[in-house]
Order: structure tokens, then C-alpha cells, then sequence
């Protein structure tokens, strides 16, 4: 099984796998092997990847996104993705759920790049959303006091 | 006091912390749940529930109206308010006064005169407290603004009256950036807090936020229960606290000081509950009051682990008019060392919030730790509230074996799904001046987290990410 984790810059890696009898697990990145075992104990898993130490394993089940320290990474499981539609600098997309406190341009405005768009409120937080590139507005699909999901394209730019 | 019907107004690790603290003294402890909390952790702490019906906050842990509902229709005799949402709310301590229900937190009156700014820092004056020089009130014009900072001297700060969380402040050096600043300071003034009102005051560079605990009984009785070093601050929030001072560390004659002028402080209002004063101390060790908070704060463990003082539990027996667990001010001693780290739902590198869903959650800690939270596998973190959603507190003989507790604690602390501040604390804990205790309010810019926080784990975290997946599946196919 080949697994796929892609971040939001759209770089991806990739990592195989192959599942054993008795929950082992043969790893392969850039052609190198690792091991994994996995046993269960007081209810609990616990993970080994030289058989002697053992540490807790704690997510069984993991959503399809994955999170590694700063990084966001989706995760596919046996499918490379095609035909994402690619976010270019000139789409404004929400990366966590909030609510438009501010909207500071019409459609046809003219933006520089770094020029703050919109103010979304997210976590009790003021965040200043602003353009990634020079150019001018071509949609805007929200409106103040709209509560939004992540992924949601608020505004679109045209370079 | 026994028997008595306390309901919590409040959600995540603190609503846990204050039911725990009320069952065990033999109070019930009702705990509410509302529309946009699916599976609300706390709740498994509270003897009753109840639904508060609403989606946002303004409907539902700040409905005056509809809380009063409920505590009429479910015979509540008191209420604690936790921190945040109404803990500091005038309006709301009065109307409970008026019905005859326990408000778990001072008197309305100390409320209103600690709440404001201007207000609070008259009385503190008053009462010979030191405050930080500055406007004596609001200061309505750019030209008084310029007045007042060739008097005290420059760097001075702009701030609004109304302020807090870092929100609505500017430092200037000089009377040019005072007349570029002031309107920007208003507007974020008007557009934060809905109030426009500025205050001048001088600016303390690289300065240490002290605060000192205070209990307080309804006879007048005023206690502290010693300090605490809250410098460690990202955007004005505290991120790591620790007690006693390590600035203050073994100048006693420092802390007696700023431990009787925080009770001097609490005298002035007649406090009547536990609460915080607030300082600022400067490179030289002279401090200024900054303000108090009516309420029990979040980084009170630390206070309780160093002392053995149950903040939470005698807060509830002196509202209840039940005597306090020591009779002098000598009964309470310091042993040992205690360290907060914050732990939040954040990039670790933008300290940015990241709201979304743990999948796993395991910890295996070293003795000596407590962990106050509101995690648990499943547990969905939505924007609407704070991204804390724990803290981990380590107590040791000295400065050196907390630090070393808990840094053993955040190795075996995983929270998985959900960008959390852990790498940022193991960078802090491991750095050559925080060990050294040596840091101010300035820390964080310091530290570059950009550089010293690895963006993405090692591959070997992918591949147990992996095995969890091939593990859940071979699971649902059994």
C-alpha cells in the first residue's frame, strides 16, 4: 500500500507500506526500509522499531489530514490525487474555520500584493487576510458577519 | 454549606477544576453543556447537567437573562463563574446578589472599582501603592498626551482605558510618535473594546509580570499566598508561568514587599474572595501596580502546588461564609518550585490558533505532574473559544527538578490531529536563558521559533501515522 501526503504548498512525498502477520509493518521512503512492530497491552498499543524499546502509539485512525509540528498534510491512502484544483496566489482560501469581520474591497478593485483584503475572525482572533499577488478583484463569495469552514474560497484575484 | 447547588457557568479544564474542588466538599456540582459543544469533557466532572441553549457565546455562557433562568428553574444556590465570560461582569454578580444566589467571587463593588483601568489605579494611589507614572485619567487630546510624556519622560505607552490581552497599546519614544500613534491607539481602542478613552503611562523596558495571590474571607481577613512569574507571554497572553519568581528568587525583602502591597491593594476594596494582583517590575526590582483581577486565573496551580493552599476550594468556602483552611498569614510557606507550561491549540511556529479534531491522546508522566485539561481522543477544538485546552504543571524540591519534571512530562505528552505550542515548549525548556531563569516580557521575540522549531517531525512520525491508519482498518474489518 502507498501512502501520499501532499501539504498545502502542494509538495508531496510519499511512503509504502506492507502489513505482515502479527501487526508488523515494513516501511519503504526513498528506498529505505525501516520495521515497525506493534503490540497491545493493557489496552493500550505500543510501538517498537527495534523490537526491544517500546513507546505508545496514540492515534489509531487518523482523520485524512495529518499534522506534523507546523506542517498540515492530507493523507491518501493507495490513490495519487489528480485534478486539485491548484490555489494560485490569487485565491483567498480560509485555512481554519472563522467569521468576516471586515470586508475591504469591491469587486473590480485594484490590490498590490501584501494589500490586507478582508479581516477574518477566527478564535477569538483578528487575522489580516491579505492578497498574494498584484492584480484585481474578480469574485468575492462571502459577506460581513458570514461564518465560514476551512477551504472555503473567499475571494479571487486575477493577476 | 453542605448540599448546597452550584452551578458552573463556565467549560473546558477549568469547569473540571471547579467541580472537583465543589464534590469533594460536598457541594453539587451542575455543569451546563450548549448547541456547538457536541461532547463537552467537563460534563464528566459535574453531578447535573444542563442545556444551554444557544450556538454562540452571546446566547449562551454570556446570556445574563437565560443563565438567571436556569437558576431559577433548576434552585441553584450559588454560582461559580471560572475565569473569562461573566467572572468579571458587574451587571452580572448584582443580579445575583438581588436574587439572594452566591456569586463564588468578590463583592460587585470590588469588581466594578478592580475592572477599571482608571479607576482601580486611583484606589491603589490612594492606598500608597506604587503605580506606573502616567495620566491620572483619560487623556482626550494629543497635546495633553505630549504634556504628560515630557513630565514623566519618555518611552511612554499609549493605552486604551478599556484594554487588555495586549490590544490597543503602542510604545512612543519621543513627542512625534506620540501625535503619529494616537489616533491609531483610538481606533483600536473603539474597534476592541467599544471605547475610545486613552491612557499615558511610562514604558518599562524589558520588564517581568509578577503577580501575587490573594485569599480573602468576608470578615476582612486578607491573605497572600506568594508570587508568581508569568514573563513568558506571546501577543500579551502568558504562555509559561512559574512560582516563586526566579527574577525575585532569594531577595525575601523584594518579595515581602510586593506581597504586602498586593494585600494593601485588596484591603482598599474590601476584597472578599480569591484574586490577583497584577505588577510590573522593572530591570531594577521597583515594581508598579498594573491592575487586579477579580477571579481565579488560569495559572493558580502553580500557586496551590508551591503552597498546598486549595485556591479553588476556599474560594468556594468563603463565599459560602466558611472559614479558610489556615488562621495566619505564617501558616502559609513556600516549598519548592513549581512550572506552568500553557498548552494550546496553536502552530508552534506562528503561534497562530489551529482549531481542529484530536485523533489521539496519550501521556506517561514522570511523578510530580498535573495535568489540568479538557482533552480526550475525538474532542473538537472549534474557533469559538480559547485554544488552551490544558496545562501542565510540575513540581519539584527546586527550580532545576521542575524543569526537569516537566520536561520529561512534554516527552511523554502526545496530542495527535492538531497542531499544538509542544515543540515550542521543548525549544523554551532547553534554552540557555530560560533554564537560567534569566527572561522578561521581551522573551518570546527573542527565541526565534521560526529557526529553532522543526516545520515538519522526522519520517519516523509518518510511519507510526501510517500504522494507526492499518491498524484502525484491520480493526473495522474484524
Amino acid at each position: 500500500m502507498r501512502y501520499y501526503f501532499m501539504n498545502q504548498e502542494m509538495e508531496e512525498f510519499s511512503i509504502d507500506v506492507e502489513v505482515g502477520l502479527c501487526k508488523t509493518f515494513e516501511f519503504t521512503h526513498e528506498g529505505n526500509k525501516k520495521s515497525l512492530q506493534v503490540r497491545k497491552l493493557a489496552g493500550k498499543h505500543f510501538y517498537s522499531f527495534d523490537g526491544i524499546a517500546w513507546k505508545k502509539l496514540a492515534a489509531l485512525g487518523v482523520n485524512e489530514v495529518l499534522v506534523s509540528n507546523s506542517e498540515t498534510y492530507k493523507v491518501y491512502r493507495g490513490y495519487k490525487p489528480s485534478g486539485l484544483n491548484k490555489s494560485g496566489a490569487g485565491a483567498l482560501i480560509t485555512q481554519m474555520p472563522g467569521k468576516i469581520v471586515k470586508l475591504m474591497k469591491n469587486v473590480g478593485d485594484k490590490v498590490t500584493k501584501g494589500e490586507t483584503v478582508l479581516i477574518l475572525e477566527a478564535m477569538k482572533m483578528e487575522n489580516e487576510i491579505k492578497s498574494g499577488a498584484d492584480g484585481v478583484i474578480k469574485t468575492i463569495n462571502i459577506k460581513e458577519g458570514q461564518a465560514l469552514e476551512a477551504g472555503f474560497l473567499m475571494v479571487e484575484i486575477e493577476e | 454549606m453542605k448540599g448546597k447547588r452550584v452551578l458552573i457557568i463556565n467549560r473546558g479544564e477549568i469547569a473540571i477544576r471547579v467541580a472537583k474542588a465543589l464534590n469533594e466538599l460536598g457541594l453539587v456540582s451542575v455543569g451546563v453543556w450548549t448547541d456547538n459543544e457536541t461532547e463537552p469533557p467537563h460534563l464528566e466532572y459535574c453531578q447535573e447537567w444542563v442545556h444551554l441553549k444557544g450556538n454562540n457565546n452571546k446566547e449562551t455562557y454570556l446570556d445574563i437573562p437565560k443563565i438567571m433562568k436556569i437558576i431559577e428553574d433548576y434552585k441553584i444556590d450559588g454560582v461559580h463563574p471560572g475565569y473569562g465570560f461573566l467572572s468579571e461582569n458587574r451587571e452580572f454578580s448584582e443580579t445575583l446578589a438581588k436574587k439572594g444566589v452566591t456569586f463564588i467571587g468578590p463583592n460587585p463593588d470590588a469588581v466594578y472599582k478592580m475592572g477599571a483601568k482608571d479607576i482601580s489605579k486611583q484606589i491603589a494611589k490612594e492606598a500608597g501603592v506604587p503605580v506606573v507614572p502616567g495620566s491620572t485619567g483619560e487623556v482626550a487630546t494629543i497635546e495633553e498626551a505630549i504634556k504628560i510624556g515630557n513630565e514623566i519622560g519618555y518611552p511612554v505607552l499609549l493605552k486604551a482605558v478599556a484594554g487588555g490581552g495586549g490590544k490597543g497599546m503602542r510604545p512612543c519614544a519621543s513627542d512625534k510618535e506620540v501625535k503619529d500613534n494616537f489616533a491609531a491607539v483610538q481606533r483600536e481602542a473603539l474597534s476592541s473594546f467599544g471605547y475610545a478613552g486613552l491612557l499615558v503611562e511610562k514604558y518599562i523596558l524589558n520588564p517581568h509580570h509578577i503577580e501575587v495571590q490573594i485569599l480573602a474571607d468576608k470578615k476582612g481577613n486578607v491573605y497572600h499566598v506568594f508570587e508568581r512569574e508569568c514573563s513568558v507571554q506571546r501577543r500579551h497572553q502568558k504562555i509559561i508561568e512559574e512560582a516563586p519568581s526566579p527574577f525575585i528568587g532569594a531577595d525575601e525583602a523584594v518579595r515581602k514587599d510586593i506581597c504586602e502591597t498586593a494585600v494593601k491593594c485588596a484591603k482598599a476594596v474590601n476584597y472578599d474572595s480569591a484574586g490577583t494582583v497584577e505588577f510590573i517590575m522593572g530591570e531594577d526590582k521597583k515594581f508598579y501596580f498594573l491592575e487586579m483581577n477579580t477571579r481565579i486565573q488560569v495559572e493558580h496551580p502553580i500557586t496551590e502546588e508551591i503552597t498546598g493552599v486549595d485556591l479553588v476550594a476556599n474560594m468556594i468556602k468563603v463565599a459560602f461564609n466558611e472559614p479558610l483552611d489556615f488562621k495566619s498569614q505564617d501558616d502559609i510557606q513556600i516549598r519548592g518550585h513549581a512550572i506552568e507550561l500553557r498548552i494550546c491549540a496553536e502552530d508552534p511556529i506562528t503561534m497562530l490558533p489551529a482549531p481542529g479534531k484530536i485523533v489521539g491522546f496519550e501521556t506517561t508522566f514522570p511523578q510530580g505532574i498535573r495535568f489540568d485539561h479538557c482533552i480526550f481522543p475525538k474532542f473538537t477544538i472549534t474557533p469559538d473559544f480559547d485554544p488552551m485546552i490544558g496545562k501542565l504543571i510540575a513540581k519539584g524540591f527546586n527550580r532545576e527538578v521542575a524543569l526537569r519534571k516537566v520536561r520529561n512530562a512534554l516527552d511523554g505528552l502526545i496530542i495527535d490531529g492538531i497542531k499544538t505550542n509542544i515543540p515550542l515548549h521543548k525549544v523554551i525548556l532547553n534554552e540557555e536563558n530560560f533554564v537560567k531563569g534569566k527572561y522578561s516580557t521581551a522573551y518570546i521575540g527573542t527565541i526565534k521559533p521560526q529557526e529553532k522549531v522543526a516545520v515538519k517531525e522526522d519520517i519516523e512520525a509518518f510511519m507510526l501515522k501510517i500504522a494507526g491508519i492499518e491498524l484502525n482498518q484491520m480493526g473495522s474489518q474484524s
